[in-house]
This record gives structure tokens, C-alpha cells and sequence, in this order.
């Protein structure tokens, strides 16, 4: 479950920096994001990255660095996919992958 | 060099790949199937597909190698060599081997290995020989049919120029990290450029880490100097010094009895109380000189050399051991090392390296057919192409298509091969080089769509052959391992399964490209047919 909430939180890092990105912005909510819209995404991003680097490394050791590069490489190879072959999907896709991070967060917590 | 940074960035980048695009794709290729070398030996070997992985394999190694030093004093007395290989998560036989008598010119005594089933300590069927995954392994840094040193020193060029590349490309390609997720196709050379883009960037901390470690794995080959100079009998010297060995006991002459292992494994359990037992060997049982090493698991520690104890296994006294912490320099070198080979990876961390290691071939092949692309796209319609880009895309051809065509032929000739083929593990080897050298010469005669089509059908119905050729030879198929919960041998062919629908969907891509090329105009026809790959 440590392993799923590290994923999670490394993939929603990458769904909030390509929504950053006006051109996927755009794909998705049909306008441009706000210059606050892109610091918030951009702020999330950053810290949700921050916090998979993290746990990958508490939970995994030596091997958590890896972890999280493997966890990177998936992401982009995700996110790729859903920006670039099934847009009308993201806005779902962005509600599983936060779902996902809240429901492994929560488990962890109550275990 | 061109006149100014960026250009002789993007020269270099181009060329450095260039060179060696075809190799470092070997390289990647087999070091990617490496990763499952374990599982891939497991395939090869029908006698071990029903071998449950033990519930309790940790609390039952005292009594296992207990039970093999019993098996090999009465199979093996006369023996220079013991060897008790104990069951891991990924091999889950147990072997008792001794070595056999050196034959005229052998360096290395040959073993004779019995493989037993470590549940029920039945004898296992006799083993079909066969190089397994250990022949991706080896392929992947001695290459075949060549001195594995020379080979060696090929491949650890072929790095250097790949973290050339790597650096340079970063370098070049400067909109990768803004165009991070973008990916446009139908668009000719340009959808090849950021299928080359998105597979760099995705795994960009995994192909610097993979090429600059694997360049670590070889240092002492490519940089012998301060060891020469600091040991009287240079590289052996420093080996002898980093490796634990017996120098207590080593000299003594005459034969005398081993005491019971019994008292080598309390010493052990009392150093490491949750020891996870590799391997044990013994040198020169029932002499004075008697070693006993004891090899445990590193477990998730970054370390590549097992721990170890040796003992003396005539007085049963610990005569030398591994260190328990590492010097700086030790541990970097066993941290990079093992970072390398991912041997104690977990099964998610390996997957993520095959995702790595699929990157990492599609970055280099995209690459290679790019090149090609731009050079066709440039050729003016009535000339000739020139050596050079035919070279090219035949290796391309020959590459890309002969290498996933020569695995499957490694793989069927391992299930239709007769048992008792001599030098069986040669010809599954010949099975896979010949399959190549046909690609090769097939790419030789035409390079066009066409050829890939053919080539991609061919894939598509070899990868389909080998899940059926195994149901068909062996007890087991693709429905039965998942019923059975055979994890490692149903994914084993449900990929072969995978990649064979891929390569029917590339055979139809590439007709229907064709077809819509007839449909359009000539002049169209023409121009998407040298876009071809």
C-alpha cells in the first residue's frame, strides 16, 4: 500500500504539471489557465513529487531512489498516454488518481 | 566540428548514436531480458514448471543443507569441490552438486548437479541443457563467439558513447522537458522524433544511471592503473585483498575429517539469527585444508557480494569473513554494482526496470530509423540513395525486427530440440544467431515497407508460437499457469501473446500505410513510400 501511495502521489505530480502546461490546460477545460491556476497546479506538483521522493526513500532505502525513477518513468509514460490518445478521459482520470492517494494515505493512517 | 555549441551538439549527438546505435540496442535489448533471467531459466526448464516456492524456505535451510552434506559425503567423497545451491523466491529447486575430475584442458571442474523439489526432497526429472537466461546475461556484456574480454572492451565504448549521447542529446533536443508529454503522430520523421523525445525523457534518471553503472561493473577492466601500481602482483593482488579467503588454514597438507556442519551453522545462526542461506560450499572436503564458505543474502541492502563466513572445515573455526560494514570505496562500488543488475529488486522495482530497459530500446531505435527517415525525406526523387543510407536502414531492418524473430527461434528451439541433443545449449544459441543472420540477409536484398511488413507478420506469428509450441510439448499451458497461480510462466506467455497482437497491429499499419499510398496520387505514393521506415 506504501508502494501504491508513492506511485499515486508521483503520477497526480505529473497530471498537475502537464495541467500547467497551457496546451494540455486548454485540451482539457476548453481555456487557458489563470496565472494562479498554473502557481497552484504548479505548487501541488512540486510538493506531491516531493513527498513520493520521500516515502520511496523511508519506506525503501537504498533501493528507493530506483523506486521513484521507476515510479517517474511510469507516470509520464501514463500521463502521455491519457493527454495525448484519450483526453476526454482525464478529467476521471484526475479524480481516480486523487481518490487513490487519498484512500492509500487514509489506509496507511489507520494502520 | 561545426561553428558553434549547439551545432556540434547536435553533430556529436548524431554521430556518437549513430555509430554505435545497432550494439548498444543488442545491449539494452538482452540486458532488459536480463532482468527475468531467473524466470527466463525457469521457462527452459520444464522439470522445475511444477515446483512450489516453499511457505517456510527460510526455517527449512538448516535442515536442507544438513540433508545435503549427508548426500554428497556418500555421492561425492573423492570430490575437490561441494556445492549446496538452496532455494531463493525466483529459484525455487534446491541442487546438491560436487565437481567432477578436470578433463585434459578443462580450466574449471564441471559439476555434477542433482535438483531436487525442496518440498517434497524428491529428485527432480533430469534437466534439459540449456543456457536459459543466463545467455541473455552473458550476451548482454561478452556479446558471442567472441574473447569476452575484447567483447568487454566493445560494449564499455559502446556505453561511453551512449552517456556521450545522452548528455548531448539532453543538450540538443531543447524543448524535451516543455514538450514533456506531448506526442504528435501521422506526422512523418516528426512523430519519430517524439516517440525518440518521450522514450529519452521517461527514463532519462534510468539511462544515465544503467549506462554509467554498467561502465562501473567493468571499471577494473577499463582502469586498472591505481591497482597495478599499488599491489606487487597488480589486479590479482587486489582481488586476493578485497576478497575474503582462507589464509590460516590453507597451507595444511593431509587428509582429515570435516567436523559436523551442525556446529559451521550455529556459528552462523548466532552471527546472523535470521540468516536467508544462499548458497554453501565446500573446497577440498575431508582434507586439513577444508574450507567451508557460508553465502547469505544481502537482502534489500545495496551491496553486490553476498555476505559470506568461511570457516575450516576441519576444526570448524571462522577463518575469514566479509566485512560487516563496507569501506566508502567498497561501498560505492556494491551500491552502483547492484544498482546495475537490480538482483535484489523488488518484483514492482524490476518491472520498472523492464520499463526502463523498453525505453531505452524504443529511444535507440526510434533514433536509428529517424536518421534514415531524414536522409530519405532529403534524397531528391531521382537519385540514387547512397551506400551509407542503405547501410543504415538494413541495419535497422536487421536489428530491430531479427532480434525480437532470433529470440523467439531461442525459445522454440529450446521446446522442440530432442532432450538428448549433444551440445543441446549450443544449438538453442545457433537457433537464435542463424535466425538473425537470416533477418540480416533478408535486409541485405530490400529494405522497403514491404520487408517490415513481412518481417512484423513474421514476428507476430513467431511470438504466437511459442505460448502453443510450449502447450503442445510440455504439460502446462497458458490457461493452466494461471489456474495454478504459475505467476513467472503465465506472464512468460501471456507477453509473447502481447507482442505477438503488436506485431499484427504493425503488419496492418504498415499495409493500410501502403494501400492509402496506392490510393492517393503517384507523386504522394512516392513521397510517403520513402517515408517509410
Amino acid at each position: 500500500m506504501i508502494d501504491l501511495l508513492g506511485f499515486s502521489l508521483c503520477l497526480l505530480s505529473f497530471n498537475c504539471f502537464a495541467l500547467a502546461k497551457y496546451n494540455h490546460f486548454k485540451d482539457v477545460f476548453k481555456k487557458r489557465p489563470t496565472e494562479s491556476q498554473r502557481k497552484k497546479l504548479l505548487l501541488a506538483a512540486w510538493i506531491s513529487i516531493l513527498l513520493s521522493l520521500v516515502l520511496c526513500i523511508v519506506t525503501q532505502g537504498g533501493y528507493g531512489t530506483l523506486l521513484f525513477c521507476g515510479f517517474m518513468s511510469l507516470s509520464v509514460l501514463i500521463i502521455m498516454v491519457f493527454y495525448n490518445f484519450l483526453v476526454g478521459y482525464v478529467k476521471w482520470f484526475s479524480v481516480l488518481n486523487s481518490v487513490l492517494v487519498v484512500l492509500s494515505g487514509l489506509f496507511l493512517a489507520l494502520n | 566540428m561545426k561553428d558553434s555549441f549547439f551545432r556540434s551538439m547536435t553533430w556529436l549527438h548524431t554521430w556518437v548514436g549513430l555509430i554505435v546505435c545497432w550494439l548498444l540496442y543488442l545491449i539494452f535489448f538482452a540486458g532488459t531480458l536480463s532482468f527475468f533471467r531467473d524466470e527466463i531459466t525457469l521457462w527452459n526448464q520444464p522439470a522445475i514448471h511444477n515446483v512450489q516456492a516453499q511457505t517456510q524456505r527460510i526455517e527449512a535451510q538448516k535442515q536442507q543443507i544438513i540433508t545435503g552434506f549427508d548426500y554428497l559425503a556418500s555421492h561425492g567423497a573423492n570430490s575437490s569441490s561441494w556445492r549446496i545451491t538452496l532455494p531463493e523466491p525466483r529459484i525455487p529447486y534446491l541442487i546438491y552438486g560436487y565437481a567432477k575430475p578436470k578433463e585434459p584442458g578443462q580450466r574449471r571442474s564441471k559439476f555434477e548437479n542433482t535438483q531436487l523439489n525442496p518440498n517434497t526432497m524428491q529428485e527432480l526429472e533430469p534437466f534439459v541443457d540449456t543456457k536459459g537466461g543466463n545467455f541473455f546475461y552473458r550476451l548482454h556484456y561478452d556479446l558471442h563467439y567472441m574473447d569476452a574480454i575484447t567483447a568487454r572492451w566493445i560494449v564499455c565504448f559502446a556505453s561511453f558513447f551512449m552517456l556521450i549521447a545522452i548528455i548531448s542529446g539532453v543538450v540538443i533536443h531543447k524543448r524535451i522537458f516543455k514538450d514533456m508529454f506531448s506526442f504528435r503522430r501521422n506526422k512523418g520523421s516528426r512523430t519519430w522524433l517524439d516517440a525518440h523525445n518521450l522514450s529519452s525523457v521517461l527514463a532519462l534518471p534510468f539511462h544515465l544511471m544503467i549506462t554509467y553503472t554498467g561502465m562501473i561493473t567493468l571499471i577494473f577492466m577499463l582502469f586498472p592503473y591505481p591497482a597495478q601500481t599499488s599491489y606487487d602482483d597488480g589486479m590479482r593482488g587486489f582481488f586476493n585483498d578485497v576478497t575474503p579467503r582462507n589464509t590460516m588454514t590453507d597451507k595444511a597438507q593431509g587428509e582429515l575429517p570435516m567436523v559436523p556442519i551442525q556446529r559451521i551453522l550455529d556459528q552462523v545462526y548466532t552471527k546472523w539469527p535470521h540468516a536467508d542461506i544462499t548458497r554453501v560450499q565446500v573446497n577440498q572436503p575431508n582434507m586439513a585444508a577444508s574450507t567451508i564458505t557460508v553465502l547469505v543474502s544481502a537482502g534489500k541492502t545495496l551491496r553486490d557480494q553476498a555476505p559470506r563466513l568461511i570457516f575450516s572445515g576441519a576444526t570448524g573455526q571462522m577463518v575469514a569473513k566479509t566485512d560487516d560494514e563496507l569501506t566508502s570505496s567498497k561501498a560505492l562500488y556494491e551500491s552502483l554494482n547492484s544498482m546495475h543488475t537490480g538482483r535484489l529488486a523488488t518484483w514492482l522495482l524490476r518491472w520498472l526496470y523492464v520499463l526502463g530497459g523498453i525505453a531505452g530500446c524504443v529511444m535507440i531505435g526510434s533514433g536509428c530509423i529517424m536518421w534514415a527517415k531524414r536522409i530519405r525525406e532529403r534524397t531528391k526523387n531521382n537519385v540514387k540513395p547512397s551506400f551509407g543510407l542503405k547501410l543504415v536502414e538494413g541495419l535497422n531492418l536487421a536489428t530491430i525486427m531479427g532480434l525480437p524473430l532470433a529470440t523467439c527461434a531461442f525459445f522454440i528451439a529450446n521446446r522442440l530440440l530432442s532432450p538428448t541433443t549433444a551440445e543441446r545449449a549450443d544449438k538453442e544459441i545457433l537457433a537464435f544467431f542463424l535466425t538473425w543472420l537470416a533477418v540480416a540477409l533478408l535486409a541485405l536484398i530490400k529494405r522497403d515497407t514491404l520487408q517490415w511488413r513481412v518481417m512484423a507478420a513474421i514476428n507476430a506469428v513467431a511470438c504466437l508460437s511459442v505460448p502453443v509450441i510450449n502447450a503442445l510439448t510440455t504439460n502446462g499451458n497458458i490457461v493452466s499457469y494461471l489456474m495454478h497461480k504459475q505467476w513467472a510462466l503465465f506472464t512468460f506467455d501471456a507477453l509473447f501473446l502481447l507482442f505477438s497482437i503488436l506485431f499484427f497491429i504493425q503488419t496492418e499499419k504498415l499495409r493500410t500505410a501502403k494501400n492509402n499510398s496506392k490510393i492517393i496520387s503517384p507523386s504522394q505514393s512516392n513521397n510517403l513510400k520513402r517515408q517509410k521506415p
